[in-house]
């Protein structure tokens, strides 16, 4: 900056700006940081003290917006390595500063060669979000971003809203290795205003979701309100999938059953 | 993020705007380090000029300047103005900050004597609207959209959190405003200034859910709110088909001129639309092959890239959120 003496006031103002959002992540406060707030809380609920690897971007890492287009819709991919493909028994994704932090706990079928798993989250606000794998042997590894957001949580539900309760949206990628589960549901976080009534909408969202191949479960999922409206599901595997695959969601507090079975073709066969 | 636009413009200084206070005072001073910048320099302080131009008689704009919602001087970014009758004077849109709302208010005082009968809104969002305080104790009615009461307390606590700088201290849900009198989509309503009518339109779901033009025939005067973007990156927040389709309706409708949301005040209605037209049928084309392809969200925001993208202003900081936006819209066809 030194060298450009001519910059306005305005152009230094909007440097220091620009400046503060490359800097964010060199900002470790007190609940910023990757080892505090809400995770200083659940790491000893979901983990004890038992050693959590991390960083080692080769067995798994996670990709996230650092500045997400939607704070309501933000897609979050958990990569894992060679090494560690096959032998993950549990993934949890978890957002420090959400008013829920645990999105989801995920399970899967042991050997099941799962090297990608994508979500859409809310976000309420600049957030540590991480990805835990539990391998077979007892390991566990993490990897962490940061995404900057606002309002997430709170956001109303969007142009999407409508359609059928439970409709359930199966898309493969073109090489069949992929399969992206989209279920047509407001999962609403508790957390949205009812302009009618000024009051919070009550918290009515997924909070299972179970897939299986061949009466064999492929992945078991706890989820939560971080997940977003529409909650969507990817995962992506070193081979072709095989069809059918069959998806069974739960919500609450309704405990409604949607469940739909994907022929191998791009539509729903709801069942 | 920031377009090679705002280092000429003349900005209010960087105190802790509502978005970037989101970051510790610390995480500033790093900032301030890094950047080699201890100080605010004193000449930022001073503050422009609110220029209102007549750009035709009785009808005022002040044109917003290009810079993005986080940027200082964000609650200056929409064009925003009046109309004057024989009677009364129709304010439409009110800024981003109640103190902008009041340098417009002053600005009309200077240029008539004539109260104020309509404060109109053309949509939710915060850079048009957050300036209705400044005339809450005017005789003025709020006109909007009949979907804007709602929109307005879905987003008020959003408003009363991040945008606090930009309301009077303390921010309070009293500050926030919505419409007295509403119009409902189709039913349009007539405002009677003395002498001048003006139109009032609501719009089915297009850039929000609460979009509302205001047609003044004297002088054939359409303001057409974010309906239309000039040169700043159109933003989806409604519907991208329901944008495109009030786009074909907007393109024949014959104007003398229009005063888009943002950007330049142009003569020629369709020939303005049709880059906006342009690239919200790129953004559909483009969404709709990657959801055919089967790819995720995060992969079309990487891959639909239209090539007019160095055409627009402020694209990185509008563009990948459209794209999203547009995703979530399209994969339920």
């Amino acid at each position: 900056m030194g060298q450009a003496p001519n910059l306005s006031p305005a152009a230094l103002a909007t440097a220091a700006v620009v400046a503060l959002l490359a800097a964010a992540p060199l900002c470790l406060g007190d609940n910023q940081s990757p080892t505090g707030g809400a995770w200083l809380r659940l790491r000893p609920q979901l983990y004890g003290s038992r050693d959590i690897a991390e960083g080692d971007e080769q067995l798994m890492s996670i990709e996230a917006p650092a500045s997400t287009p939607d704070p309501a819709a933000t897609p979050v991919v958990v990569h894992f390595g060679k090494a560690l493909e096959g032998k993950v028994k549990q993934v949890r994704v978890i957002i420090d500063n959400n008013p829920s932090p645990l999105v989801a706990t995920m399970d899967l079928k042991p050997g099941l060669l799962v090297d990608e798993i994508d979500l859409r989250v809310r976000i309420d606000r600049f957030s540590s979000v991480r990805a835990i794998a539990e391998t077979g042997d007892g390991r566990l590894e993490m990897a962490s971003t940061w995404v900057n957001a606002a309002g997430g949580c709170s956001t109303p539900p969007s142009a999407t809203e409508g359609g059928m309760l439970g409709q359930i949206r199966f898309r493969p990628s073109s090489d069949d290795k992929a399969l992206q589960i989209s279920i047509r549901h407001p999962n609403n976080s508790g957390f949205q205003v009812d302009p009618r009534s000024g009051d919070f909408i009550p918290p009515h969202f997924i909070a299972h979701i179970r897939l299986s191949a061949g009466g064999q479960t492929l992945m078991e999922a706890d989820t939560g309100i971080s997940l977003s409206e529409n909650p969507t599901l990817r995962i992506a595997t070193d081979g072709a999938l095989s069809a059918p695959v069959t998806v069974d969601a739960t919500d609450v507090p309704t405990e409604a059953h949607f469940t739909a079975t994907w022929q191998g073709t791009a539509s729903a066969t709801p069942n | 993020m920031l377009s090679a636009a705002s280092a000429g413009a003349s900005s209010p200084p960087p105190s802790a705007t509502a978005r970037s206070a989101r970051a510790p005072l610390a995480c500033f001073l790093a900032a301030a380090f890094y950047a080699g910048i201890l100080a605010t320099p004193a000449a930022a302080l001073s503050v422009p000029a609110f220029t209102l131009t007549e750009v035709a008689p009785g009808v005022f704009v002040h044109s917003g300047k290009q810079l993005a919602l986080d940027a200082p001087g964000h609650d200056d970014i929409a064009n925003i103005g009046f109309v004057a009758g024989k009677r009364c004077v129709a304010v439409i849109d009110t800024g981003g900050s109640v103190r902008v709302g009041r340098r417009l208010r002053s600005a009309i005082a200077q240029r008539t004597p004539l109260p104020i009968c309509y404060v109109i809104n053309t949509h939710v969002h915060v850079d048009h609207l957050l300036g209705n305080a400044a005339f809450r104790d005017s005789a003025a009615k709020f006109v909007g959209h009949a979907q804007l009461g709602d929109a307005l307390i879905r987003s008020r606590d959003v408003f009363l959190k991040d945008y606090a700088a930009d309301l009077d201290a303390p921010p309070s849900a009293a500050q926030i405003i919505g419409p007295q009198l509403s119009v409902a989509v189709g039913s349009d309503l007539e405002l009677d200034l003395g002498d001048r009518r003006l139109t009032l339109h609501a719009w089915p779901k297009a850039h929000t859910d609460c979009d509302l033009s205001v047609y003044d025939r004297v002088s054939g005067t359409l303001w057409s709110g974010d309906l239309l973007f000039v040169a700043r990156t159109p933003a989806l927040d409604g519907s991208l088909k329901g944008w495109l389709s009030v786009i074909d309706v907007l393109a024949g409708m014959h104007v003398t001129r229009v005063v888009p949301g943002h950007g330049p005040v142009r003569a020629d209605l369709p020939a303005a639309l049709a880059p906006e037209r342009r690239y919200l049928e790129d953004l559909l084309t483009g969404v709709r092959a990657q959801i055919a392809k089967g790819n995720p969200m995060q992969t079309a925001i990487k891959e639909v890239d239209p090539p007019e993208k160095t055409t627009w202003l402020l694209w990185d900081a509008t563009h990948p959120r459209n794209v999203a936006r547009a995703y979530q819209e399209l994969e339920w066809e």
